[in-house]
């Protein structure tokens, strides 16, 4: 497909990859079938959404591997990839904590201060 | 007393000399905007758009995760800091290394801090490297003696010996860890030694018995009247810093 | 009055027991790990104690806690307790550590006035 042939990552127990098109194309359909499973009011999903979206339209533009590396500016195709299955993983784990909840505990006061407030007489 | 007569001579001070009350003013507009550039060759440079990348950053974060973070702040200048429930460490962190525009693939250190005077005395503050962005956040969060943390070990395997770390220094339990236990300290060691309330010269003392042909471990008794130290001068210390931008800036996050 | 009440409500997230049956539990088993073991740490170490001596003292350090009621405190010990009886088994320990336990170098506190006078150190 790319012209030259790509023979190492030159990073240790990166393979090349054999067909980046697909894999990513598949990792990318997977991960906005998670993301539409969360609430359109997500900002983490917005935000994942746009940015997966881009991606996909970076890759379905240029054929050329590393034209596409380059437009993405976020390292080699392989490594692409890898980030792809980080967020799969992360998506899919946001699911169930629920993480676009309102806040689950808010801090006791002056948990935060610094520096730290002094005790006060309890009662 | 002591704080009053240093209040007392920073108004004098201010009211007489011409230039601190200008400086005190640049101090006011200093927290809207830092707006006088900084020229002076031994004083490091604020990086204006690395600041401003950072508090958007910030608040990115903060949508994608309003669950668990409670606040944004930065702190010296450059570095952004996530205060955390408890609750949520193993998602915030798992957030930062997964998704794509976070990357912080290192985990550089895990530290634990105590203050007393807390309802929930110990913070554990876990410092996070982005190799991609080449950029540094810390993540905070709190627990006392009996809460357990969750262990962070399923996300940086770094954690394993930083966590052990923790438990032996401090005494706050991590959840889930595969192998915690003491790292730093004799066996049958009793107490934390970093807890604010260990004393400085331990509870036991270890020596070589001539008698017993071993070592072995005796209480200790140092006696020692009690003293309060008072701790704050009547001078003022770094007059120098006096017009210096707070140490900590919040970050306005959209649910506030 | 409705102060100490929600106090006393306060919701905490439990470290290993969820009630006072499970951690009893927790405890016994705790002590017949130890109990089973003490055999084989005997053997192991070259202390000048039997098995018969090392079960009291092992029945000492449990009952020394017998006040305490809090589950999550109690738990803690557990785990505490758990980490030392590996230590014990693996012979991560030495001997001064097993013979920690039985405190024979150190010398009883003076009870009355005259022996509290001259070894007073302040």
């Amino acid at each position: 497909m790319s012209g030259a042939l790509k023979k190492t990552t030159g990073i240790t127990g990166l393979a090349v990859a054999q067909n980046p098109h697909k894999a990513l194309g598949v990792l990318y359909s997977k991960i906005l079938r998670t993301l539409e499973k969360m609430p359109e009011s997500a900002a983490y999903r917005k935000h994942t959404e746009a940015i997966i979206k881009e991606r996909a339209a970076i890759l379905q533009t240029t054929p050329v591997v590393q034209e596409a590396e380059k437009k993405i500016n976020c390292g080699q195709i392989e490594e692409v990839i890898i980030q792809a299955q980080n967020e799969l993983t992360l998506a899919r784990k946001m699911l169930t904590w629920r993480a676009w909840e309102p806040l689950i505990k808010e801090p006791p006061s002056n948990q935060w201060a610094w520096p730290p407030a002094q005790p006060v007489e309890q009662r | 007393m002591s704080s009053f007569l240093r209040q007392l001579i920073k108004t004098v001070r201010t009211s007489t000399v011409k230039s601190g009350v200008i400086a005190n003013l640049a101090r006011l507009q200093s927290t809207e905007a830092v707006s006088v550039k900084e020229t002076r060759p031994t004083v490091r440079k604020s990086d204006e758009l690395a600041r401003t990348q950072l508090v958007d950053f910030g608040k990115y974060v903060a949508d994608c995760l309003p669950k668990y973070i409670q606040k944004v702040q930065i702190t010296a200048g450059d570095e952004l800091e996530l205060l955390i429930a408890s609750e949520g460490v193993v998602p915030v962190l798992q957030f930062l290394k997964d998704h794509h525009s976070c990357q912080f693939s290192n985990l550089s250190d895990i530290a634990g801090m105590d203050v007393p005077c807390r309802p929930y005395r110990f913070e554990v503050i876990y410092n996070l490297l982005s190799v991609r962005f080449n950029s540094r956040i810390r993540v905070k969060t709190y627990t006392d003696e009996l809460t357990p943390v969750d262990s962070c070990n399923g996300i940086y395997k770094a954690a394993n010996w930083y966590e052990r770390e923790i438990w032996d220094m401090y005494g706050v339990f991590f959840a889930n860890h595969p192998d915690l236990r003491r790292i730093l300290t004799d066996y049958g060691f009793e107490g934390h030694p970093f807890r604010k309330d260990f004393p400085l010269s331990g509870y036991v003392e270890v020596r070589y018995d001539d008698e017993k042909k071993r070592v072995v471990i005796e209480p200790l008794e140092l006696a020692q009247e009690f003293r309060k130290f008072e701790l704050s001068a009547p001078w003022e210390q770094f007059p120098k810093f006096r017009n210096a931008p707070p140490a900590v800036e919040e970050v306005k996050t959209n649910k506030q | 009055m409705a102060q100490p009440l929600k106090k006393s409500l306060k919701q905490v997230k439990p470290i290993l027991s969820l009630d006072k049956e499970e951690a009893r539990k927790r405890v016994l088993h705790l002590y017949k790990a130890w109990f089973r073991q003490l055999p084989y740490i005997v053997r192991r170490y070259d202390i000048p104690k039997n098995v018969e001596q090392c079960r009291s003292k092992l029945r000492e350090e449990f009952t020394k806690y017998d006040d305490i009621k809090d589950v999550r405190v109690i738990d803690m010990m557990i785990i505490k307790g758990q980490m030392e009886l590996k230590e014990t088994v693996n012979v991560w320990k030495q001997k001064g550590h097993i013979m920690a336990y039985f405190k024979d170098t150190i010398e009883p506190k003076p009870t009355d006035f005259l022996s509290k006078f001259l070894t007073s150190k302040d």
